[in-house]
């Protein structure tokens, strides 16, 4: 990857899922070398975007790159280049979590004893060694999205995308996540993660887009995009139109005793 | 809804859920509504030829004891339906229901109301109409006959969902799934059965029925049409008792459902059970068992995807059902012919028929995992390989067992000259299932929902049907060559000396069918990842 590429290189994506527009012509340019935050509230498009730009969803329209290559017509080099972590798709969760791993990383292709010795280091790093024989189907959320992050992580990928990665997570567990994702950004990988809850995204990352409706609302650094608002939660409520709609005079039913 | 008016019934709300749900599951894409209008289409026809035929038969001598014949074969196939063909009556989960305040006398109401939405339903209905046409003589009977058709149906309905929840409770517990996947022999036995009797039938005539018509006319939702007839001839008790047993029996029926789905929906269900207290021993004895099969796996992908495979045809309940329906068909078809003396030696073929059925809808057995396979697959090559990892574990199980068969069914026939045509044929039709089940599995491909027992989401059973039938289809016609040098060879003047030949011959033509189909299917596979992973992550 030559130097002033962008990791993420999106144009004119739409999506339609029949009447229902998800995406409606996002123009996205992300950072290489960057932990990058993917926010918008529930239903904004992110899921959709993060299929489409990693291949698992076709586009009705626009080109996606990763890493200078186009997804869809040269996916041999984009797929041995991204990690994925989707969000609402299941593992093979009748493996245990060594065997999803082994399975997962031959499939990439990598030799079996590497396979092995990174999947030894990973489940160690990520806590999961005492559980690595357990079925998934047995793991709870936090434990899923750790093995989840192991096998997009395996093959060393250039980008990884993270559909949610702390959704329905512990907090220790997410400590342990965090700390293996500072740590492979550190060495100069891209990261690009979705989520809905701005303390996260300021507190772990240095570029952020948000998304509201289908499209991109604003684009940049934590601070370009933060502007005047004293938090990145405002700014965002501010961005998205949600500041202050007054509730009260609607559920004037609710509470009160009966 | 508002707070002040009057709340619509729970049955109406159901009903609308089920005709919503049918609605939207259509709109979901136009294939699968092609699918489903197709099917619609096809189970009309079927129908309307059925009753056409039983109208026909009006005033036959022996038209009673085929109805009621024909009514009970309708109720084993609603007893049956739900736990092994795909079918898109379980729209409605009850355990889906849990969080409502619902008693369970208006929640079965409403179910079986809602239940008699569907294509299921309005077949059954058609027939139960042309029966009563066929049997009524006389305003009473007509009568008797409205009355009679609407017990029949509920009882057929009511039947499959109290079976159905039955099941949905033994699947949700290890030892039940254990259980559960037995009962794929009761639909080996019944088929023999009917097989078995329909060989009878056409040696003896419709006389031969009697009998069983004298027993079936008192077995409900028989009885309930069998007491059309009755009022005809002018027998009025036992038009009343046959009535009051069909009655009965749904009185029966309703009260197990009811005691089924109370406790379903108020016990916790085994999964969770399952999770809190995980059998450890056992798993780590199925870990080193598929340990020690890996080494002797091929490296590189081919490998990786076999012993996956391998490894969910025994962990995963679904796939593990699946295959031990399909062995216990494959064996016990072929074997029980041979042993009762009725079958020929071609039923063999019945091993690689059924088990080559596992190799379609690959990607739906993967549920949405399969985007950790599509995330890997960048080009054709990926996808051949990945194919025929699938088929190479298939054939590890499925070639042994089909040439046991093969011989075991010779050797009850002492039929041994022609073991070499049979085991070749069965060759053939393996090669030929492989091929059509990659083609179908990257063209056809429908989601396997993993709770519960169903094995197609709403709206996907036309579609899953039109793949698997199409696919046989296709399958035995890809065979037809084969097909054709055998009969040629049986029936020239010395050919049977040469019958030895359709053994390499069957052999190399089912692998240049079965090789020539992966070729073909991985193309497609490879275009059409996204896809294939939206239409095996419904439902």
């Amino acid at each position: 990857m030559t130097m002033g590429t962008a990791a993420v290189h999106v144009r004119g994506l739409w999506k339609r899922f029949g009447q229902q527009v998800a995406v409606a012509g996002v123009d996205l340019d992300l950072p290489a070398g960057k932990f990058i935050g993917l926010v918008g509230p529930n239903g904004a498009g992110k899921t959709t975007t993060l299929s489409m730009v990693t291949g698992l969803l076709r586009p009705d329209q626009g080109s996606v790159e990763v890493a200078g290559h186009d997804v869809w017509r040269d996916p041999v080099a984009v797929k041995a280049r991204i990690g994925v972590l989707p969000e609402g798709l299941r593992l093979f969760e009748r493996l245990s979590g060594r065997e999803l791993l082994g399975y997962s990383g031959r499939l990439r292709g990598l030799p079996g004893d590497e396979v092995d010795k990174r999947a030894t280091q990973l489940l160690d790093v990520l806590d999961l060694a005492g559980a690595q024989h357990r079925l998934v189907v047995d793991y709870s959320t936090g434990m899923r999205k750790k093995i989840g992050l192991a096998a997009a992580l395996l093959h060393n990928p250039e980008v990884l995308f993270l559909d949610e990665p702390f959704e329905g997570v512990d907090p220790v567990s997410a400590q342990t996540i965090r700390g293996v994702l500072e740590r492979y950004t550190g060495s100069g990988a891209t990261v690009v993660f979705s989520s809905h809850v701005m303390e996260l995204v300021e507190s772990l990352c240095d570029w952020v887009a948000v998304m509201a409706a289908g499209r991109i609302r604003a684009t940049g650094t934590l601070a370009e995009v933060r502007g005047d608002a004293p938090s990145l939660q405002a700014a965002f409520l501010e961005l998205v139109g949600a500041g202050t709609r007054d509730t009260a005079s609607d559920l004037d039913w609710l509470g009160g005793g009966r | 809804m508002t707070a002040a008016g009057t709340a619509p019934s729970v049955t109406s709300v159901l009903v609308r859920l089920k005709l919503s749900l049918l609605r939207n599951g259509l709109r979901q894409s136009g294939g699968r509504r092609a699918a489903y209008v197709t099917s619609l289409v096809v189970v009309l026809l079927f129908a309307a030829l059925q009753t056409l035929g039983l109208v026909a038969l009006r005033g036959h001598a022996h038209v009673e004891s085929v109805i009621v014949l024909l009514v009970a074969v309708l109720a084993l196939g609603w007893a049956v339906m739900p736990l092994f063909f795909p079918s898109g009556d379980e729209t409605l989960d009850a355990t889906r229901l849990v969080m409502l305040p619902l008693r369970p006398g208006p929640l079965v109401r409403a179910l079986l109301a809602a239940s008699l939405v569907g294509i299921g339903p309005l077949f059954t209905l058609c027939l139960l109409l042309g029966s009563v046409v066929a049997l009524a003589h006389g305003a009473a009977a007509a009568v008797t006959g409205v009355l009679g058709v609407a017990l029949a149906l509920l009882v057929c309905v009511a039947l499959a969902r109290a079976v159905a929840a039955a099941n949905v409770r033994l699947l949700s517990s290890r030892r039940g799934r254990d259980l559960a996947v037995l009962s794929g022999l009761v639909i080996a036995v019944g088929a023999q059965v009917v097989n078995f009797g329909a060989q009878r039938l056409g040696v003896s005539g419709l006389a031969q029925l009697t009998p069983v018509g004298d027993v079936l006319r008192w077995v409900p939702p028989g009885s309930a049409i069998a007491a059309v007839d009755a009022v005809s001839r002018g027998a009025y008790g036992t038009a009343a008792a046959q009535l009051a047993l069909s009655c009965a029996a749904l009185a029966g029926l309703l009260a197990l459902w009811a005691r089924h789905l109370t406790r379903l929906m108020t016990s916790p269900d085994g999964s969770t059970l399952n999770a809190a207290g995980p059998p450890d021993r056992e798993r780590a004895a199925g870990g080193r068992g598929a340990g020690g099969l890996a080494g002797l796996l091929p490296a590189g992908r081919t490998g990786t995807v076999m012993e996956r495979s391998l490894r969910y045809v025994w962990r995963d309940p679904k796939t593990k059902a699946a295959w031990a329906t399909s062995l216990a068909i494959g064996l016990i078809v072929p074997v029980f012919n041979a042993v009762q003396g009725t079958g020929t030696i071609y039923f063999a073929c019945f091993a690689a028929g059924m088990l080559g059925v596992q190799m379609y809808n690959q990607f739906g057995q993967d549920t949405s995992a399969f985007w950790m396979v599509a995330a890997t697959i960048s080009d054709g090559r990926d996808a051949y390989v990945e194919l025929r990892g699938r088929a190479l574990a298939l054939l590890v199980i499925t070639l042994p067992y089909a040439v046991v068969v093969t011989v075991l069914t010779t050797a009850l026939l002492g039929a041994w000259t022609r073991l070499p045509e049979v085991l070749g044929l069965s060759l053939a039709l393996l090669g030929a299932m492989l091929a059509t089940g990659a083609w179908t599995s990257a063209r056809f491909p429908y989601s396997i929902p993993q709770e519960g027992y169903k094995n197609v989401a709403p709206g996907q059973a036309g579609l899953a049907w039109i793949s698997i039938f199409g696919g046989m289809v296709a399958a035995a016609l890809l065979c037809s060559p084969v097909i054709a040098v055998t009969i040629w060879l049986n029936v020239s003047a010395g050919g049977d000396r040469h019958l030895w030949l359709l053994l390499p011959l069957g052999a190399a033509y089912g692998a240049g069918v079965g090789w020539a189909g992966l070729r073909l299917a991985a193309p497609r596979t490879a275009n059409r990842l996204p896809e294939i992973l939206t239409a095996v992550s419904k439902g």
